[in-house]
C-alpha cells in the first residue's frame, strides 16, 4: 500500500505537533504556557542565532512510511476519547507555540561554548553557524526522545475502559498506535545516538531516558486526584521533578559539550544550566494558575503542582486535609477556585516563587561562565524569562 | 496435492534432483518457480537482508545447483525418514556437546546480572522490570551468543573464554528481547506469557510500556559501556528493526508472492535481526576480519529465521499449556504466517480471509482447519530445515570446537522443539 504525499503531510503534521500535548491538567512542552509576546521574541531571536527554525527538526523521521501509516490509522481515532488524539489536535490549534525548546537550548549552548581550539584537529567535522553537525543531530535526538515520551504517556489502562465494548476497542487501537509511534521515535533516537560516534554520550543520554521513565512512573503512581501523596517536601519534589522534566535537558546539554570535547568544567556548567532552567520552568508553569489575574477561565490545576505541595508542607497534613474538605462540594467534587484561594492565602505560592527565582539565578550563574556571545545572551534571556510572571 | 515433503528427499537421493529441487521449494504450485525471494538466506551474500532476495528462479536454482552441500547427498545428510518432523543428527551424538550444558557455566548468573543492570530505586518499577528475568525464559538468544563467542574466540586463536564485552552482549540481547516482548504484549493485548500473566495484565498498559522503555534504556547503557561504537551501531540497528518489523505487521500485501517475501522480511526484522546482529557484535569484539563477522551474522540470521518459522508452526500444532501462551494466536491477531501462506496455495479460500485478517466470524477456526488439512505445516518446517542447513554450512567454516559443534546441534534443537 503506497502512501500518498497528502498522507505524508498529514503524518508530519500529526506527529510534529505531538509535543504540544493538550492534556487538560498540564502542558508538557517546555515554555508553551507563558504566552507573552516578549517570550515569542526571545525564541525567534534565538532561532535566528542557531541558523534555522528549530520547529522543522526531526521532520525527516516523521515523513517515514511507518509513521505515515500510523497517521492514517490515527484518523480512525477521531471521535474517540483516546489521549493520542488530543496531542494531535494541538497542532491544528496553533503553531505559534509549537516549540522544540530542548533542541533549541542544546543548539544555543553548543554555539555558546564555541569551537574547541585544543581539540580542533581531533574533530573531523565542520562547524555550521558555529555548531558541529553532531551537536545538531543531538538536538534532534533529544526532541525525538521528548516526543516519544509524550506519545507513550498517551497509553491508557484498558481496565478503566472495559465498561463499553466499543470504547474499549478504540482504546486498544489508540494504545497500539501510541506504543508503536513512541517506539519508532525511540528506536530512531537510538540509532541516531549510535551515529554520534561517542559511547560516553550514548550512555549519558540512555541514562536520561531511564530517568524520564522513572519520573513519569512515579508521577503516574502517585497522582491520585485527591492528592494523597504522603509527605512530599521541597527536596523530594525537586528530585522527582528533575527526573521527569530536568534530566533530559541537563544531560543533553552536558552531552553537547562532550561531543565537542569541551572540558569537564564546561560539561558540568552545561548540565547545571539545563537542570536549573528546567526546574525553574516547571515552577513557572505550576505557578501560572496562582499568579494569573484572569477570571472566568475554567480553572484546574494539579495537586502535585509546586505551590500546592509547598502549601501542604507548610500547613501540615491535618490542616491540609481540612482545606481539602472545605473545598469539596456536596457532590464530592473538588472546587478548584476555593482551593486556589486557600493556597494563595498561605505561603505556598511565595515559596514556589522564591524557588523559581532561585533556579533562574542558578541557571544564569552557570551560563555566565561561558564566554560572552549572542548565543549566551539568548540563553540568559531564556533564563530570565523563566522567572517572569 | 503435492507429495509430503520428505518424499522429495528420497528423490534427491535417487539423483533426480533438478526437477525435484524446484518442486521441493515450490512443491504446491504447479506454476514455474517464479516467486521472488522465497529463501533469501540460502544465497549467502552481504549482511544487508534486502540485497539477498534474488527474484529470478533461474539464478536461484543455479546457485542452489552450485551449492554442493545442499544437493549432493552426502553420508551426513539426513536419510529419508517416515516422520516428517523428526530431527536427525549430522554427527554422532557422542561427539556433539549439548548447547545448553555447554553454555550453562556462562549463563548461571545471567538473569541476576541483568537485574543488577536494572538500577532503579522505586520498588514497584523494579519488580516490573525484573518480572521476566526469573529464569523461566528459554534464554536461547544468550545461549547462541555465548556459544558463538567462544567458537569465534577459538577460531581467532584465543582461548575460548568469553571477553567481558561478549558476556555483556549476551545480557543485552536478552534485555532487548524482553523489552520488545513487553511492548508486543501491550500491542497484541496478550494476557499471558511464559506460563504466567503478562506484565500489562498485572499492572496495566501504562506501566508496562514504561517498564519496557526502562529495560531498553538499561540495555542501551550497558551497550555503551562496552566501549565499542561499532558494536553500539550494530545493536542499535536491531532496535530499529524490531519496531519496523512490528509496523510491517500492520499492513498486508495483496499479491501472493509479495506476501511471502513480506513475511520473511518481517521475520528477519522481528526475530532474526537480533540474533544475527548479536552474533556479529561478539565477532567484532574478537576478530576484525569481515568474513568472520559475516559467518557469525549469517549463522545468527539463518537460525533466527528458522526459529521463528518453527514458532509459527507451533502456533498451529501445539496446545496452549505447552507454549505458555495461547495458540492460534497469530490467526487471532490477523497475522498470516508460513503455514497459512503455504496452505493458501491449496485452499484459495484463504486469500480472502488473509486480506481481511481473519476478522469475520468463524475465520480463525476455518483457517486453522484448512492449514491442518494442507501441508502448510510440513512445508514451513521444511523451509526451516533449509535455513538450518545454511546456518550449519556457515558455522562449519569456523575452526572446530565444542562450541561450534554445539551451535550445529542447536539448529536441530530449534527444529525439534515443542515449545
Amino acid at each position: 500500500m503506497s502512501v500518498s504525499e497528502k498522507d505524508k503531510m498529514f503524518a508530519a503534521a500529526c506527529l510534529k505537533l505531538v509535543r504540544q500535548t493538550v492534556s487538560s491538567q498540564r502542558t508538557l512542552s517546555l515554555f508553551s504556557s507563558t504566552g507573552s509576546s516578549s517570550w515569542t521574541k526571545v525564541v525567534s531571536d534565538a532561532e535566528k542565532i542557531v541558523g534555522y527554525p528549530t520547529s522543522f527538526m526531526s521532520l525527516r523521521c516523521l515523513l517515514s512510511d511507518e509513521l505515515s501509516n500510523v497517521a492514517m490509522h490515527i484518523r480512525k481515532l477521531v471521535g474517540t476519547q483516546h489521549p493520542l488524539l488530543n496531542t494531535a489536535r494541538g497542532f491544528v490549534y496553533d503553531s505559534k507555540n509549537n516549540l522544540q525548546m530542548r533542541g533549541l537550548i542544546v543548539l544555543l549552548l553548543s554555539k555558546a561554548a564555541g569551537p574547541n581550539h585544543a581539540a580542533a584537529d581531533v574533530l573531523a567535522q565542520d562547524m555550521v553557524s558555529g555548531i558541529y553537525p553532531s551537536q545538531r543531530n543531538l538536538a534532534e535526538i533529544v526532541e525525538l526522545i521528548h516526543t516519544a515520551f509524550l506519545v507513550h504517556r498517551g497509553v491508557v489502562n484498558l481496565k478503566e475502559w472495559s465498561a463499553s465494548d466499543g470504547l474499549l476497542k478504540d482504546m486498544e487501537f489508540g494504545n497500539k498506535m501510541a506504543v508503536l509511534s513512541g517506539d519508532f521515535l525511540l528506536a530512531n533516537a537510538c540509532t541516531g545516538l549510535a551515529q554520534l560516534n561517542n559511547t560516553e554520550v550514548v550512555e549519558l543520554i540512555s541514562s536520561a531516558i531511564g530517568d524520564v521513565v522513572q519520573g513519569i512512573y512515579y508521577e503516574n503512581h502517585s497522582s491520585a486526584e485527591d492528592g494523597l501523596i504522603d509527605g512530599v517536601d521541597v527536596t523530594s519534589w525537586e528530585e522527582q521533578t528533575f527526573l521527569t522534566h530536568g534530566a533530559l535537558l541537563a544531560k543533553s546539554c552536558e552531552a553537547a559539550m562532550l561531543l565537542a570535547k569541551h572540558d569537564k568544567q564546561s560539561q558540568t556548567l552545561a548540565h547545571l544550566y539545563g537542570k536549573h532552567l528546567s526546574l525553574g520552568h516547571k515552577l513557572n508553569s505550576d505557578l501560572q494558575p496562582f499568579v494569573k489575574g484572569g477570571v472566568g477561565e475554567p480553572l484546574t490545576f494539579s495537586l502535585n503542582a509546586a505551590p500546592v505541595v509547598f502549601h501542604r508542607q507548610i500547613v501540615g497534613e491535618d490542616r491540609w486535609h481540612q482545606h481539602l474538605q472545605q473545598a469539596t462540594t456536596l457532590r464530592n467534587q473538588l472546587d478548584y477556585s476555593k482551593l486556589l484561594a486557600t493556597v494563595k492565602s498561605e505561603k505556598g505560592v511565595r515559596s514556589a516563587l522564591d524557588l523559581c527565582c532561585f533556579h533562574s539565578n542558578k541557571a544564569l550563574e552557570a551560563i555566565k561562565a561561558f564566554p560572552s556571545s549572542e548565543a549566551r545572551a539568548a540563553l540568559e534571556n531564556i533564563a530570565f524569562a523563566v522567572a517572569k510572571f | 496435492m503435492a507429495a509430503p515433503w520428505w518424499r522429495h528427499i528420497t528423490r534427491w537421493k535417487r539423483g533426480c534432483w533438478s526437477s525435484a529441487v524446484s518442486e521441493t521449494l515450490w512443491p504446491v504450485t504447479g506454476r514455474s518457480a517464479s516467486s521472488s525471494g522465497f529463501v533469501p538466506g540460502l544465497v549467502g551474500g552481504s549482511s544487508e537482508p534486502g540485497n539477498e532476495v534474488k527474484p529470478s528462479s533461474q539464478i536461484f536454482s543455479k546457485s542452489l545447483l552450485s551449492d554442493v552441500s545442499l544437493i549432493r547427498p552426502r553420508p551426513r545428510l539426513p536419510v529419508a525418514a517416515l516422520q516428517p518432523l523428526c530431527c536427525r543428527s549430522t554427527h554422532s551424538d557422542a561427539k556433539l556437546k549439548d548447547p545448553f550444558t555447554l553454555a550453562q557455566k556462562d549463563l548461571t548468573t545471567l538473569y541476576d546480572d541483568i537485574k543488577k543492570e536494572l538500577f532503579v530505586s522505586r520498588t514497584e518499577l523494579k519488580s516490573l522490570c525484573d518480572y521476566y528475568f526469573d529464569g523461566r525464559g528459554k534464554a536461547i538468544r544468550p545461549i547462541i551468543v555465548v556459544l558463538m563467542a567462544r567458537a569465534l574466540n577459538v577460531h581467532s586463536n584465543r582461548s575460548g573464554d568469553l571477553l567481558p564485552g561478549q558476556r555483556a552482549i549476551a545480557m543485552i540481547t536478552e534485555m532487548i528481547h524482553t523489552a520488545s516482548l513487553v511492548h508486543d504484549d501491550v500491542i497484541d493485548g496478550s494476557d499471558a506469557r511464559r506460563g504466567k500473566q503478562s506484565l500489562n495484565q498485572v499492572w496495566g498498559e501504562k506501566k508496562a510500556i514504561l517498564a519496557g522503555d526502562f529495560i531498553l534504556s538499561a540495555a542501551s547503557m550497558a551497550l555503551a559501556r562496552i566501549g565499542n561504537i561499532t558494536v553500539v551501531k550494530v545493536l542499535s540497528q536491531v532496535i530499529e528493526d524490531l519496531v519496523r518489523g512490528e509496523f510491517m505487521q500492520l499492513g498486508s500485501k495483496e499479491n501472493e508472492n509479495e506476501r511471502f517475501k513480506h513475511y520473511l522480511e518481517k521475520t528477519f526484522k522481528k526475530t532474526a535481526s537480533l540474533i544475527a546482529n548479536s552474533c556479529k557484535a561478539v565477532s567484532i569484539l574478537v576478530n576484525s576480519d569481515p568474513e568472520v563477522q559475516e559467518i557469525a551474522y549469517q549463522y545468527g540470521k539463518n537460525v533466527g529465521i528458522a526459529f521463528q518459522l518453527v514458532d509459527d508452526v507451533l502456533d498451529f500444532t501445539s496446545g496452549a499449556e505447552q507454549l505458555g501462551k495461547p495458540s492460534a494466536a497469530d490467526l487471532k491477531l490477523g497475522l498470516a504466517t508460513g503455514p497459512v501462506l503455504f496452505a493458501c496455495q491449496q485452499f484459495p479460500e484463504l486469500h480472502a480471509m488473509i486480506m481481511r485478517r481473519f476478522s469475520s466470524k468463524g475465520d480463525v477456526d476455518r483457517a486453522w482447519q484448512y492449514v491442518l488439512k494442507s501441508d502448510g505445516v510440513q512445508q514451513t518446517t521444511f523451509l526451516a530445515r533449509r535455513y538450518c542447513q545454511e546456518a550449519i554450512r556457515q558455522v562449519s567454516l569456523l575452526r572446530p570446537s565444542p562450541e561450534r559443534d554445539a551451535l550445529i546441534r542447536l539448529t536441530e534443537l530449534v527444529l525439534s522443539r515443542d515449545k
